[in-house]
């Protein structure tokens, strides 16, 4: 009895040991960012949510919930309560109160840095919960510590990039596993809490919508496999009904989970398992053809019902079609047609083999075996996790930015698929050292269980066996072992440079290495963003592509025409029109947005790939979605069909306000000995139109790199007359006194030449 | 009452006197054929064949060198998040490969194999996973000519 006590302590410890360090190195390994730059927000997203999050916390919840932003999507302005998934905002905002509470005054922005670093550590745990469940505990340790440093994962969950995905992750894999918990139990308790922990996920993530296709998938897979019980009836119809009740609760969602497409699959395998389980209730009271025949008339008036139902529902339109985003992961082609916003967005590229190996490394090669034991040792968890992997991986596949959901069951299986193989070289060395470990050995590997079922001797034949392999395998054994360590090893050290070298940089402070390692920091950003807020007026409308809506509306706190939460796609589509056509088109289109400034990237001067010229194909085809008759996309090529900005060029992208926004004044600059003047280092290419005016705007700021150009747009009375310099104007002079009165009517001519006889006529200036 | 329900549908409709036999090869498939498919797909995905489908690469790229030849090149260098055909598919097939050397060490596991076969086994595991790791490191390389370096 003692025995067992130590043990079970001692393997509590272990776990409690590993898990706290996973979550420490977890922690650690996202501080890149912190420690090089600042604690700051990162990127475009997260300035949303952290200006959000601290209108929160200034107002209250409920001012929150009501706040209409008219500073975005100028005239249109913004629901931010109705739009928004508040889980994030909420989370922080009550770590603030908590924390204020005990009187640690802690800035809301460290909260929101901190925020993803900390629920790494929460997910990891989550994670090993889930695979608990579903294999053992020691898989469950290898997948916590998989997780706390992929790179899969750490992409969205460095410290500062404070988005939705940092806690999702979290949210997804605690539902899951409270899913498989609910499955194997078959308790209500459990149920109701998956309902409450997806209701969380649904005010977090969008991505909800995999939780809600994927639960009744594994059901209906189970039904399809005559894997039915009591246990799953009731966790999914308690789930399914509570999670729906608890969903519409957030704003934003509403009545779609009753009315969209994609919450549908949902609805009729609830139908579908109730149907089930009325059949298995009526067949105990039946007799066996009784039983056909009902079974018979019910399917047919059962699907007729629901076929006519959904046909009607959705003619009728009660029942959304798949919104474009969703639509688009199943017909890939889609959104490169139809939507070109969505496709315009980099992380919703396909994914290339790169991105695979990238942010998985051997994860990739280990998640098919893990994969294999789990369909070998099939049962109703195992299935979720299969379905899991599936979905994940076609998903993975279509969007670079779905690598995240992947991440996860790839740690998972691959913990599995390592805790497996260790099992077998580690365990079987000390299998006769010992009585109590053999039996260990009987539980955890359920291949050498199945084989005793089978032969039905005494263990005693295997221990035959196995000291028999020994001689053979001791050192191919630790050669083994060796080895695999070493692959963990190189796991982590390229887990550790990937971190370091492509997921810490904010993007909004740029550091480039000099050749003796000196670093150098560009903060234009801030500093555009900074002259902005101090030098314009509180109510000007700032002009920009709507990458940097939300930072120009977080950092320089003004009225922006466009932002990252693109809902609107004819209000971008006018922007990327003002963009793309010539400087008197585009001031039309921006009087009649009431502009004052016009903000663009431009990262020709220290070759910063990601400026506005690169992504200017993007605003002329989402341009041309909207307004094919003034804007084509053929007309910005050259006649082979090529994007270039030099001689070369096309002479409309030449003339397009976005191409003189950016190169304004740029060819008098000579960045240095070798390379001509109006050198564009991002193109590589000399720039082709040099000598311009700007009829309709002026330079008003162009920070120290040339990164952030920001143009003032003139008032209608400003460009008219032509320009003359102070010294030559002439000033009509008001003292000119009538000297007409009443007696003498006679009016007199100024500067009438006096004629003098004999004189030259004298000219009077 | 209950019975007169659903005989109800036969008063009116007559049942065809027919047999409809399950067809033989319609049964659930066995665990090794799901394993294959899945991991067919996953070859194909890893590989990126949604993102040849939709971006529609060449197999395999070409430049000129300083001669003004043109030379096949395997590998989109320095580009991320763009690839050929080819080298998607080559690198996947590593990855599958690597997946079934960890597989295949499993089977040293069976206490029924004889002692030369387990040998065997493990040295064809064992190399499947090197060769697959150390060439998908050689492609990083080519592809990330700074990777694991600084």
């Amino acid at each position: 009895m003692l025995k067992i006590n130590t043990k079970t302590g001692l393997s509590s410890l272990i776990i409690f040991t590993v898990l706290l360090l996973a979550w420490v190195a977890g922690f650690s390994s996202r501080l890149f960012a912190v420690i090089r730059f600042e604690s700051i927000i990162h990127e475009f997203d997260p300035w949303f949510n952290y200006r959000a999050t601290a209108y929160m916390v200034e107002n209250g919840f409920y001012k929150f919930l009501n706040w209409f932003d008219e500073r975005a999507w100028y005239p249109l302005g913004r629901i931010v309560g109705g739009t928004v998934y508040p889980g994030l905002m909420i989370t922080s905002g009550s770590i603030h109160y908590i924390l204020h509470l005990l009187n640690i005054d802690i800035h809301i922005r460290d909260i929101c840095v901190f925020l993803a670093p900390v629920f790494s550590g929460l997910t990891a745990i989550s994670t090993y919960l889930l695979t608990k469940e579903l294999w053992s505990a020691g898989a469950g340790l290898f997948a916590a510590c998989f997780i706390a440093i992929v790179p899969g994962y750490i992409s969205r969950s460095v410290a500062g990039s404070y988005d939705n995905e940092g806690i999702a992750i979290f949210a997804l894999q605690f539902t899951y596993f409270l899913w498989l918990k609910s499955v194997k139990t078959g308790s209500i308790f459990w149920a109701c809490m998956t309902a409450l922990s997806y209701f969380y996920m649904v005010s977090a993530w969008g991505g909800y919508v995999f939780i809600i296709n994927l639960i009744p998938l594994h059901v209906f897979v189970l039904l399809l496999m005559g894997r039915y019980s009591n246990r799953l009836f009731t966790s999914y119809t308690t789930f399914y009904i509570l999670g729906l009740l608890l969903s519409m609760q957030i704003p934003f969602v509403g009545f779609q989970p009753i009315r969209t497409s994609e919450h549908m699959a949902a609805s009729g395998v609830f139908a579908l398992i109730i149907a089930v389980a009325a059949l298995k209730y009526l067949q105990t009271m039946l007799s066996k053809s009784e039983f056909k025949s009902l079974f018979i008339v019910g399917a047919l008036v059962a699907a007729a019902v629901v076929f006519l139902a959904v046909v009607v529902l959705t003619y009728a339109g009660y029942i959304a079609p798949w919104s474009g985003r969703f639509y688009s992961l199943w017909d890939t082609g889609y959104a490169k047609i139809h939507i070109p916003i969505i496709a315009s967005v980099s992380e919703h590229q396909p994914t290339t083999w790169f991105s695979f190996f990238f942010d998985l490394h051997v994860l990739v090669t280990t998640f098919p075996a893990g994969l294999w034991y789990c369909i070998k040792n099939i049962n109703d968890e195992r299935v979720f996790v299969v379905l899991y992997a599936l979905s994940a991986v076609y998903f993975a596949g279509v969007m670079v930015r779905l690598m995240l959901t992947l991440t996860p069951v790839v740690c998972m299986l691959s913990g599995v698929a390592f805790s497996v193989l260790l099992d077998l070289f580690l365990r079987e060395e000390d299998t006769h050292r010992s009585g109590d470990s053999d039996v260990d050995d009987e539980q955890t590997t359920s291949s050498n269980r199945r084989l005793y079922d089978k032969a039905g001797r005494v263990p005693k034949m295997k221990h035959e066996q196995v000291r028999e392999s020994d001689g053979i395998g001791a050192n191919i054994r630790s050669i083994i072992i060796v080895v695999m360590l070493l692959l963990l090893m190189l796991f982590a050290v390229h887990c550790t440079w990937v971190t370091s070298n492509a997921y810490s940089s904010p993007s909004i402070v740029l550091a480039s290495y000099g050749n003796d390692g000196s670093r150098q920091i560009l903060d234009d950003f801030r500093e555009a963003y900074y002259w902005l807020s101090q030098n314009t007026d509180d109510n000007a409308r700032v002009m920009s592509w709507w990458d940097y809506g939300y930072q120009i509306a977080g950092m320089a706190n003004r009225t922006t025409l466009v932002d990252n939460n693109t809902w609107n796609n004819s209000h971008i589509a006018l922007v990327g029109k003002a963009m793309s056509s010539n400087e008197s088109a585009a001031y039309d289109i921006m009087t009649s947005l009431d502009v004052d400034y016009v903000l663009v990237i431009f990262g020709g001067v220290i070759g910063y790939s990601g400026d506005d010229i690169n992504k200017f194909l993007w605003m002329v085809r989402i341009a041309e979605g909207e307004h094919p008759k003034d804007i084509r996309e053929g007309d910005y090529f050259t006649e082979h069909g090529e994007f270039r900005v030099d001689s070369e060029g096309s002479p409309t992208l030449l003339n397009c306000l976005m191409y003189k926004l950016s190169y304004y004044r740029f060819g008098e600059l000579k960045l240095d000995y070798r390379s001509p003047s109006g050198f564009d280092r991002t193109r590589g290419a000399v720039i082709g139109n040099k000598d311009f005016t700007l009829t309709y705007l002026e330079e008003a700021y162009t920070t120290e790199h040339w990164l952030v150009r920001i143009y003032r747009v003139k008032k209608p009375h400003e460009f008219n007359r032509p320009r003359i310099p102070f010294s030559n104007r002439v000033v009509k002079s008001q003292s000119f006194i009538s000297k007409k009165n009443t007696k003498r009517k006679k009016g007199t001519i100024k500067n009438k030449p006096v004629i003098v006889k004999g004189k030259k006529l004298l000219k009077q200036a | 009452m209950l019975e007169q329900f659903f005989t109800l549908p036969y008063a009116i409709l007559e049942v065809p006197n027919m047999k409809i036999k399950k067809p033989s090869w319609v049964q659930q498939p066995s665990a090794m054929v799901m394993f294959s498919i899945i991991l067919a797909s996953y070859f194909l995905v890893t590989g990126g064949i949604i993102y040849d489908v939709i971006v529609e690469p060449p197999s395999v790229g070409s430049t000129t060198d300083e001669h003004g030849h043109s030379r096949p090149v395997a590998f989109m260098p320095y580009r991320v998040n763009g690839q050929y055909i080819m080298e998607g598919l080559a690198s996947s097939f590593l990855f599958s490969m690597g997946g079934l050397g960890f597989i295949v060490l499993d089977h040293i596991h069976s206490p029924l194999t004889p002692k030369l076969n387990r040998i065997l086994i493990t040295a064809v595991g064992f190399i499947c996973v090197l060769v697959s790791f150390f060439t998908t490191w050689i492609f990083m390389r080519m592809k990330l000519p700074g990777y694991l370096q600084s």
